[in-house]
């Protein structure tokens, strides 16, 4: 039956693009979380979009199960082939239209890596604003189905506001071309929106017609100290209501550690705290430095930070955002169990001091490091695997951890996930966030575009 | 011991620079100005000078626009003592700097005068060798090791093949290559205290230097855009390649 398949498939693409190596399988059939075992049939690497058509009504007919897969930079395990599924890979639909200046819209195939097109944005003066740590590696694709956010979200959104367009491939091979790059467009049901997070459940995000925007004008960022965790919400008052931020980050000291220990980076000061926050905001004028300034110095003197820096070039600012966006590869050898949460801003507290408690009850070796994009209500906690567990076991035990944290944020109205999406770490958990009766729904949706289950089966939902 | 450190405002080294259309220099409007990176290592280098007990003031002096005066306001949130501008709008080249740090240099009478070895924007490398010169003191260019004691400064060159260690009689110029130590970022509480430090103003022509220029620029042009690579599909095709069209073997 294999050879079957392979040679099917070689018909359709060329033998060189169908992988069945050992390595290849590895690779393609795992994304950064790291947590499953990859087992992937053979990797297809289409070229073209009628390719990826005839693929996918060839695995239709023959009711085999596809994993669409982009950088796989994911952590949710949504791009792992773990049952002999076939990895339909989109690298190599890594076009990039002209951008159209007067739209300011690009057309990008669903490979083209993130950072090309915010490069690109970049070359014809404009500006393409999600950003997170992977864009080197992450393909536009894959941040659409996963509806990507990062760290410009408190200014400028997901990845869900920069989509104007959506060409998608459905289970049956048809080629759906969805809102066409309009801003308006009041005719009925937008389903391009239900392909945005859909963690290729319904169909194959082929291509993508992108909203882009004016660049901001010199991002300056500055790195403060806090003692208390509870310090964070004046600081934020302070400087939310003075200017326009960018992005409003945050990390611990434990969390600082471990990037300078891997990296050589300067810390941003000497004085001793326990948080940090980073803040980022569009220096306009000399008037803007001076608002940051004063409103530093009120925090500073009622006793909210202990120190902070500000970036002086662009270096720098690089500099310090390297200490924030460098963490998650500074712990990955640690083997991190990561929940990514939201809750509203002013609940993180309370959310971040109930689940340490918990932690510290009932695993008191587990080390927990913590940072988030605490200005949208987003935070990262990511438990470390102490060196004497196995990983199975490891991982059995921050299962029995979840329910704790689940049920604290489904008290407190958040999300289980607030941008690394479902798959299969949080399926079984969606009700935590999503009624019953919304769970039921999507699964409606999806026996619609997909009757035979083959895309992406196992991933969000369980059918 | 006084140390002199002259700072100069560039555009920012992470900016694409572009050429501007009429060819006559590239474009500076709206975009992004810092420090030049060797003065932000120069800096460092005469505050941690002054942190380890060797220097008692640090004056830092720059050259250049009204706007200048942000880039040593910077200087002083460092740990800066008190800031020098020299204000003029004119291009001022490196001959034109070093007469106006020679006058500077006979005004304040530091021990040491520490510049970047060149800045990123005209990349000539040669304000401290000729301020030495100017100055008849004795030059450490290209540091990455700076250690004064009894009356002497020891620099540590990098240079071609490796590093070479001189020992200069104090006064002395000392220019500051990349390795020589890693900048800190400015505190916000020190910039808060720096405004409130001294930053006086003059101008060449207080200080009676002519600063015409003495090379004229013919034309700026951006070079020229790198042609794409190309893919082969065998090694004897590259060998081919390699013999025929690059004709390097």
């Amino acid at each position: 039956m294999t050879t079957e398949i392979i040679q099917a498939l070689e018909k359709i693409v060329g033998t060189a693009h169908v992988l069945t190596s050992k390595d290849d399988t590895h690779e393609y059939g795992q994304d950064w979380s790291k947590l499953f075992t990859p087992d992937a049939l053979a990797i297809v690497r289409p070229g073209t979009i009628d390719e990826v058509q005839l693929i996918v009504k060839y695995a239709n007919e023959h009711k085999i199960a596809l994993v669409p897969s982009g950088g796989r930079t994911g952590l949710s395990g949504g791009a792992c082939a773990t049952n002999g599924e076939l990895v339909l890979s989109l690298d190599r639909l890594n076009k990039i239209s002209k951008v159209n200046k007067v739209d300011q819209t690009v057309v990008c195939e669903a490979g083209v890596i993130t950072e090309q097109l915010q490069n690109t944005a970049e070359d014809n003066g404009l500006y393409y604003p999600v950003d997170f740590a992977s864009t080197g590696s992450s393909q536009i694709g894959g941040n659409i189905a996963t509806n990507a956010g990062g760290i410009k979200v408190i200014r400028w959104g997901m990845t869900r506001d920069w989509i104007l367009g959506l060409k998608v491939v459905t289970a049956n091979g048809d080629l759906l071309n969805l809102n066409q790059g309009l801003i308006k467009n009041a005719t009925g049901y937008d389903l391009r929106h239900l392909f945005i997070g859909s963690e290729g459940t319904l169909g194959i995000i082929v291509e993508a017609t992108i909203k882009l925007t004016r660049p901001p004008k010199d991002l300056t960022v500055m790195v403060l100290g806090l003692s208390e965790l509870s310090d964070v919400y004046p600081v934020m008052e302070t400087f939310q209501q003075q200017l326009n931020l960018t992005a409003f980050e945050f990390f611990s000291d434990k969390a600082l550690n471990k990037v300078l220990s891997h990296h050589d980076l300067p810390k941003p000061f000497d004085s001793p705290a326990e948080y940090y926050v980073l803040i980022e905001f569009e220096n306009e004028s000399e008037q803007t430095s001076e608002t940051a300034f004063s409103a530093f110095e009120q925090v500073l003197e009622n006793g909210h930070v202990v120190d902070g820096v500000i970036s002086q070039s662009e270096t720098q600012a690089q500099q310090l955002w390297a200490l924030r966006e460098r963490i998650s590869e500074s712990i990955s050898h640690e083997i991190p169990y990561k929940n990514d949460i939201s809750v509203t801003p002013s609940n993180v507290a309370s959310f971040l001091e109930s689940i340490n408690t918990i932690v510290k009850e009932k695993y008191p070796e587990f080390e927990i490091i913590w940072f988030g994009h605490i200005g949208d209500g987003n935070l990262h906690l990511n438990i470390l695997k102490p060196a004497c567990l196995e990983l199975d076991e490891f991982v059995a035990k921050c299962k029995s951890v979840n329910p704790n944290i689940f049920e604290t944020i489904q008290q407190l109205g958040g999300s289980i996930s607030a941008e690394h999406g479902v798959g299969l770490v949080k399926r079984d958990y969606l009700e935590y966030s999503r009624s019953h009766e919304e769970v039921l729904l999507m699964k409606q949706i999806k026996q619609v575009f997909d009757p035979n289950n083959i895309m992406n089966p196992g991933k969000l939902i369980a059918l | 011991m006084k140390i002199l450190v002259a700072v100069k405002r560039v555009i920012d080294y992470n900016v694409k620079v572009r050429v501007k259309a009429d060819n006559t220099g590239v474009e500076t409007a709206n975009v992004k100005m810092s420090m030049n990176p060797f003065c932000e290592i120069a800096v460092e280098e005469a505050v941690r000078l002054k942190e380890q007990g060797v220097a008692s003031e640090i004056i830092v002096a720059s050259i250049g626009p009204q706007q200048s005066q942000e880039t040593l306001r910077t200087a002083l949130a460092l740990g800066a003592d008190r800031a020098i501008l020299v204000k003029t709008d004119e291009e001022v080249q490196p001959l034109a700097v070093s007469k106006i740090l020679k006058e500077l240099v006979n005004k304040e009478s530091p021990d040491m005068v520490i510049l970047g070895k060149q800045t990123i924007d005209g990349d000539n490398n040669q304000t401290g060798q000729m301020l030495s010169a100017l100055l008849d003191w004795p030059q450490g260019t290209f540091a990455s090791k700076v250690v004064v004691e009894d009356g002497k400064v020891n620099v540590t060159r990098e240079i071609d093949g490796g590093l070479e260690t001189v020992a200069l009689q104090l006064p002395a110029v000392v220019t500051t290559d990349l390795r020589l130590n890693e900048p800190r970022f400015a505190s916000l509480p020190n910039i808060m205290k720096a405004k409130k430090k001294t930053l006086d103003e003059t101008t060449p022509d207080e200080l009676g230097v002519d600063i015409s220029p003495r090379v004229k620029t013919l034309k700026v042009e951006s070079p020229p855009a790198r042609e794409a690579g190309i893919k082969v599909e065998s090694v004897d095709e590259l060998v081919e390649k390699l013999k025929n069209e690059a004709k390097v073997i």
